[in-house]
């Protein structure tokens, strides 16, 4: 619609049109009188200098001025630094757009520069002839009297010598002002004063060629005249400062023109009216110095960026109209009622495609209004057109447009709209049309335009802000244009950057054909320029920060490793924590602080100085193409660390794929371990941790300790029963497995090899196993005293040692189960020798005479209570060692912990522990099954019998006796005897001090004698075959009261004769029936105390073949003299002589038992009242028996 | 796709947007300047906020869901609709629509309205994903369209 009415009104007039819009303009502009200030370029005075006389004379801004009615003016200025022709042009319709003023400044030095400077100024003039008032020329330049002015310069020059002693320039400026305010009042009094009806037709610049064929005296033209005129009028008034008179003149002029239709100037009342309210109603808003206005540095003082300065940029709202006088406040237009009319203004305007720019400043004005007013909406309405009024604009003026909308949409917040225009004005700078692309200014446009697509060029802001954020689509491509143009720029750093934050944050966004596209591009760009990640530092002081590909490879389960076993760093001493006497409890005790303090991420382990360190992680290739990643390292910070790179090749579209970064602490201190850098697509990454999402922690700690020596073991391949040691390479913990035999013995030497840096100076050896220590030592022996004598131990050199190994088990073989039941029995029920045969069942063919009698039981009597309270205990350590059963292989596992330190870590308390795992099978050699004691010849010795299993599978040769050999086969059993002395009193004089002895004591005497047995024993085997010897233990035989009784030396020494002659043990006796025989029987006591009440019995009987005992034997034999004898008292050391005879009246084998027994304590010792029948009597018997054996005669 | 240009399109740009102006989904009829229309869209946001803005100061309790015509060009009327939990819905229609009444542009808001909130009640939606649903889809095309 527009179109059509200006095609209709006006045809295009090239040669009038203006393009210059003034987009700063503002609505006061309208009351100010124009000045142009040049510079003189060519000459010397630099653009600095120049900027300081811009400022001075801008200072002068106003200028009070009284009238000739006496009433005070206030007379406004603009300046301009050049000012178009054409625009000048436009000066009758619009007054405030006739150039005025001119003031030149220049510096000379010669005459030369002088006559330059001059010149220009008088072209200046000549250019702005039409409508110039006044002009000035400011020089600057040595006081010389020789230099003048040409004489054809006629304009007031201003001598100055520099830029800084011009101190009366403002007054000169503001004298000026005053000249140019004279002649405008003067023609405004003049056209004032025009008779209405003879005024001439004003016209706009593109309407001097309408004018032919016009009836010029018609009516409506005398009407248009007049009512131009009057609005000229109003122009005139307000720039003298009169705009309450103004603002009746345009009314008057609005109603005239409206009438006759003259749209154009019709517009121009309007916004002359508006213009003259606004400086009614908001006086003091003026431009004031200084003003900011940068096209390129656009104030920011949006509405919710408060804080700026001069008019134009007053926070918007902020305007309030001024109190006014109530006859003003009738013309004057209301805030509304200005917006209104300037809708109405450039409704008008448009119908003009001629009249486009001064339509476009009209709404720039209105829109600036609008938002100071603060209806942004209302602002919105004025500007969102201007883009489409017509104009033929070079493109630099395109772009100055769109910064002009940019930056008065950043002004009432419209930020997105604001970022399009930047945008816009960016891509018109390297457009097609633009003959001289300037893709430097492109991308500083560009980059500006990231704020209002809620864009920070910090990847990190983005990570920590969530993805929500914006719109990504629009981000992507504004991204990708800012590459585009960096590129251009011929910034190839630049351009790798925004690439690299486009794939980092944008990463989500893209389709996985957009992410394998830009991947490629980035590999193609950093080919040309590497990533590197540190800030870049533009030339317009703008600073990109780095941006670091975290996505690419994806990385996950970012863990630290702890050391291998054996080189974690541990306390010397461990520092005993209190946890209460709980093996768990959910109460700290003491630690509950600690917990509390104890920082996220600290690792609760140790590294070392000087030590290899490990962190893994599990990447991800999210590209369908293979992906180099060179140059992987660990990030770290606080301690000097030397990371090791490391390079991996990722197959497409791949994961997790796990991963080792090494480095070694070069120092002591907590290590932080923040990230890690990558270098791939041509772009190098440092990836931190808390700039991650998904990341647990955002950086890990840990300490690193002193340096710490190295040590390495190593147990040499022995003989074939040692098995080939299997080092574990990654754990390096030597294991050693070795079989022995029981009872054999072995060597193992172990050399320990300083492997590390640092000098060995402790070394501790301990060895831990699920044995007790005591039996820790059978086995395992070292000699710690050799280990110490060989340290300090400098790197590099080994020391060795000597492990003995023995193979300790026992050899006694345990109850068989089937006879368990009656293992008790025999010592309970029965007494005296007949305990034996229950264990020693093969023994009766043997000894025959040892056959259990079970009508002894008065025999028995005797002892029945020590004798049962001793077979309890056997019975009691029978089924304890049940549990287990000797005979089969046992494996003994024990580790032997190697605690070593030196220098640095040693001082600092620190070690390290390397472990031997001993892994030792212990195979059965000989196996006692069943034991005997039985009395040998002589009272001093006993025979020890013993049925032995060889348990191996090979011949096996015992060496029990002096020179005594037995060979076995595998697995069989065999009979030895083996003769031993018997215990002597002297081992056992202490449990002798009491007669009734207890529990404890009688284990006691148990042990001793077994031990006694033990030590006297010395059974060796030796394989034939393989030529391994051991030795056998009889160590924990057990024995029952009745053993114990032949084991040990009895009190009471025993001497029998026969017929006067001394009968010795076992001897062949012999007797005939019917001959009467002496037996004598001398009884001497060893004890060291008397014993009292002693009963000397002598028993005959007769043993059957199946081991019943028969005493009734009043038909065979007579006795003549007391069989039985009762002592009051045998002296310590003293004995006693019994005599009696006896007769035997059948042949057969007889027996004798010869018993004696005591029934007290001394008496001095005991109370009397006590001493009787009460006390226990103890019974010794002659072992063994005397055997005689009576023949016919 | 034969009815892009067809004057029975009542729409040829629907986007939602959530509450921290982020799309949510943005649907045009015709796919290959979709990025022209995103930027529309994004621009018109201004207005939007301004727009509540101002209803935000007048502190009225039930404010008019419909915000009406937001932005005119030559092509193209955008127009907006807010939900009281700031989800914001754009119309854009062409401009050459003439015959497009004020009240069929509120049925159109009206009806996206209800289709948004029958993805909301979805139980397996997170209010702020991304919208992808079949149903709301098919809703969107037959508003363009201009199918009831």
């Amino acid at each position: 619609m527009r179109s059509s009415v200006s095609v209709i009104l006006s045809s295009p007039a090239p040669d009038t049109r203006m393009s210059h819009p003034d987009y700063d303009q503002i609505a006061q502009d309208h009351a100010s009188i124009l000045i142009l200030v040049h510079h003189h370029q060519e000459g010397l005075l630099k653009s600095k200098s120049f900027i300081k006389v811009w400022d001075k004379i801008r200072r002068v801004n106003h200028t009070k001025v009284t009238d000739s009615a006496g009433v005070t003016r206030q007379v406004y200025v603009k300046y301009v630094k050049e000012y178009p022709v054409e625009s000048n042009d436009w000066g009758d319709f619009q007054t405030h757009r006739r150039l005025l003023g001119l003031i030149t400044v220049g510096q000379y030095e010669s005459q030369i520069d002088l006559n330059e400077i001059c010149r220009v100024h008088e072209s200046l003039k000549v250019r702005y002839t039409s409508t110039l008032y006044d002009s000035r020329c400011i020089l600057f330049g040595v006081e010389d009297d020789q230099l003048k002015t040409p004489s054809n310069f006629k304009s007031l020059p201003l001598w100055y010598t520099d830029v800084d002693s011009c101190t009366d320039l403002e007054s000169q400026v503001s004298e000026l002002l005053n000249s140019l305010f004279w002649v405008l009042e003067s023609k405004r009094q003049e056209r004032s004063r025009e008779k209405l009806d003879r005024v001439p037709l004003l016209l706009a610049p593109f309407e001097r060629k309408d004018i032919v064929g016009l009836d010029l005296e018609s009516r409506t033209n005398r009407k248009k005249c007049t009512g131009r005129m009057i609005k000229h009028l109003g122009d005139l008034s307000l720039q003298a400062g009169v705009p309450h008179e103004a603002l009746q003149h345009y009314i008057l002029a609005i109603d005239n023109l409206r009438s006759v239709n003259d749209w154009l100037w019709l517009g121009g009342a309007s916004e002359g009216l508006c213009a003259a309210s606004v400086v009614v109603l908001y006086p003091g808003r003026w431009r004031t110095f200084p003003i900011q206005r940068n096209a390129s540095l656009p104030p920011s003082p949006g509405k919710r960026r408060p804080g700026s300065i001069g008019p134009s940029s007053l926070p918007p709202g902020s305007l309030t109209p001024a109190p006014i006088a109530v006859e003003d406040a009738a013309k004057a237009l209301s805030p509304e009622g200005i917006l209104r009319r300037y809708q109405e203004a450039i409704q008008n305007y448009a119908k003009y495609q001629s009249a486009g720019l001064i339509e476009t400043e009209a709404c720039f004005k209105a829109a600036q209004i609008a938002i100071q007013q603060g209806c942004p909406l209302q602002a919105a309405s004025f500007l969102k057109n201007v883009v489409l009024i017509n104009l033929t604009l070079t493109e630099q003026e395109k772009i100055q447009r769109f910064l002009s909308l940019s930056e008065l949409y950043t002004q009432m917040g419209f930020h997105r709209k604001a970022s399009l225009c930047r945008r816009l004005a960016a891509t018109r700078h390297v457009s097609d049309q633009n003959r001289q692309p300037d893709w430097t200014q492109c991308y500083n446009l560009m980059l500006q335009a990231l704020d209002g697509h809620r864009l920070s060029l910090d990847p990190t802001e983005r990570t920590s802000g969530g993805a929500a954020e914006g719109w990504p689509a629009l981000q992507i491509h504004l991204l990708q244009q800012l590459v585009v143009a960096a590129r251009r720029m011929g910034h190839s750093a630049l351009a790798t950057r925004h690439m690299t934050f486009l794939l980092q944050t944008m990463w989500h966004f893209l389709n996985p054909t957009e992410q394998r596209d830009l991947a490629k591009q980035l590999q193609k760009l950093a080919a040309e320029c590497e990533g590197a990640p540190v800030p870049l530092v533009l030339d317009t002081r703008a600073v990109i920060p780095p941006a670091n590909l975290t996505n690419i490879p994806k990385a996950k389960n970012f863990r630290l490793q702890d050391l291998p076993l054996h080189l974690r760093p541990q306390k010397l001493e461990k520092i005993k924590e209190d946890i209460g006497p709980f093996l768990y409890t959910p109460i700290s005790f003491g630690s509950l602080d600690r917990k509390s303090t104890k920082s996220q991420g600290k690792m609760d382990y140790l590294w070392v100085e000087g030590d290899m360190c490990e962190v893994l992680l599990d990447v991800y290739n999210p590209l369908p193409f293979e992906l180099k990643v060179s140059n992987m390292r660990l990030l770290a910070s606080d301690v000097v660390f030397e990371s090791i790179p490391s390079s991996i090749v990722l197959p497409p579209d791949s994961g997790p794929n796990s991963i080792v970064l090494a480095g070694v602490p070069k120092e002591v201190g907590d290590l932080e371990i923040q990230g890690y850098s990558t270098h791939t697509l041509g772009v190098k990454s440092n990836c931190q941790l808390r700039h991650m999402p998904h990341m647990p922690q955002p950086s890990f700690s840990v300490e690193v300790v002193p340096a710490l020596p190295r040590m390495e073991v190593s147990l040499p391949v022995q003989k074939s029963n040692l098995q080939v040691p299997h080092a574990d390479a990654s754990a390096s913990i030597t294991s050693v497995s070795k079989s022995l035999y029981a009872g054999e013995s072995d060597e193992c030497q172990v050399t320990i090899i300083n492997s590390g840096t640092q000098p060995i100076e402790m070394l501790e050896i301990t060895a831990q196993c699920v044995l007790d220590p005591s039996q820790l030592r059978q086995v395992l022996q070292w000699s710690a005293d050799n280990i110490q004598a060989q340290l300090p131990l400098p790197p590099g050199a080994s020391a060795s040692f000597t492990l003995y190994l023995h193979g300790c088990a026992e050899f006694i073989a345990p109850p068989r189960n089937d006879l368990i039941d009656g293992g008790s029995q025999p010592s309970s029920l029965l007494s005296g020798p007949s305990s034996l045969p229950s264990r020693l069942s093969s023994l009766t063919s043997s000894a025959p005479s040892r056959y259990p009698h079970h009508n002894g039981l008065s025999s028995g009597s005797f002892r029945s209570q020590i004798s049962s309270r001793s077979g309890s205990s056997v019975g009691s350590s029978r089924l304890h060692s049940k549990v287990y059963d000797p005979s089969a292989p046992k494996v003994i596992d024990c580790q032997l912990k190697l605690r070593y330190s030196g220098g640095p870590g040693l001082e600092a308390g620190y070690c390290r522990v390397t472990s031997v795992s001993l892994s030792l099978e212990i195979l059965p050699s000989i196996l006692i099954t069943s034991w005997d004691v039985l009395p040998a010849e002589t009272s001093s010795q006993f025979y020890l019998v013993l049925d032995v299993t060889n348990k191996t599978l090979g011949e096996l040769e015992l060496h029990y006796a002096d020179g005594k050999v037995m060979l076995f086969e595998g697995n069989e059993e065999c009979r030895i005897a083996v003769p031993v002395e018997r215990c002597p009193l002297s081992k056992l004089s202490k449990l002798y001090q009491n007669i009734e002895l207890s529990d404890i004591e009688k284990a006691e005497l148990d042990i001793i004698c077994s031990d006694h047995i033990a030590s006297l024993v010395d059974l060796k085997w030796v394989l034939p075959v393989s030529s391994r010897s051991g030795k056998a233990s009889l160590r924990g035989l057990s024995l029952t009261a009745d053993m114990l009784d032949i084991v040990r030396m009895s009190p009471l020494q025993w001497e029998v004769l026969l017929n006067k002659e001394v009968a010795k043990p076992l001897s062949e006796l012999t007797c005939v029936v019917g001959q009467c025989m002496q037996l004598g029987v001398t009884v001497q006591n060893f004890l060291d105390w008397p014993l009292n009440n002693v009963a000397l019995a002598l028993k005959f009987f007769q043993e059957y073949q199946s081991g019943v005992r028969n005493y009734r034997l009043d038909s065979q034999l007579a006795v003549a003299g007391a069989s039985n004898v009762l002592l009051a008292q045998l002296d310590d050391q003293g004995s006693v002589y019994h005599e009696c005879n006896v007769v035997f009246f059948m042949p057969g084998l007889y027996k004798i038992d010869i018993q004696c027994s005591s029934q007290a304590r001394p008496v001095s010792v005991v109370p009397s009242g006590d001493v009787g029948n009460s006390l226990p009597a103890h019974t010794w018997k002659l072992i063994p028996p005397i055997e005689i054996t009576v023949t016919d005669p | 796709m034969y009815r892009i240009w067809s004057s029975t399109n009542m729409a040829v740009c629907i986007a939602v947007i959530g509450k921290e102006n982020s799309p949510k989904y943005v649907s045009c009829l015709n796919s290959d300047n979709e990025l022209q229309f995103h930027y529309k869209v994004h621009t018109a946001l201004d207005v939007v906020e301004e727009k509540l803005s101002l209803a935000g100061k007048s502190n009225n309790d039930v404010r008019e869901l419909y915000l009406g015509l937001l932005h005119s060009t030559e092509e193209h009327k955008i127009f907006g609709y807010v939900t009281n939990t700031k989800i914001k819905f754009i119309v854009i229609v062409e401009a050459t629509n003439t015959t497009l009444r004020d009240n069929e542009v509120r049925q159109m808001f009206r009806r996206l309205h209800a289709a948004y909130t029958d993805v909301v009640c979805n139980p397996f939606y997170i209010p702020g994903d991304h919208i992808v649903s079949k149903k709301f889809e098919s809703v969107v095309k037959s508003i363009m369209s201009g199918n009831p």
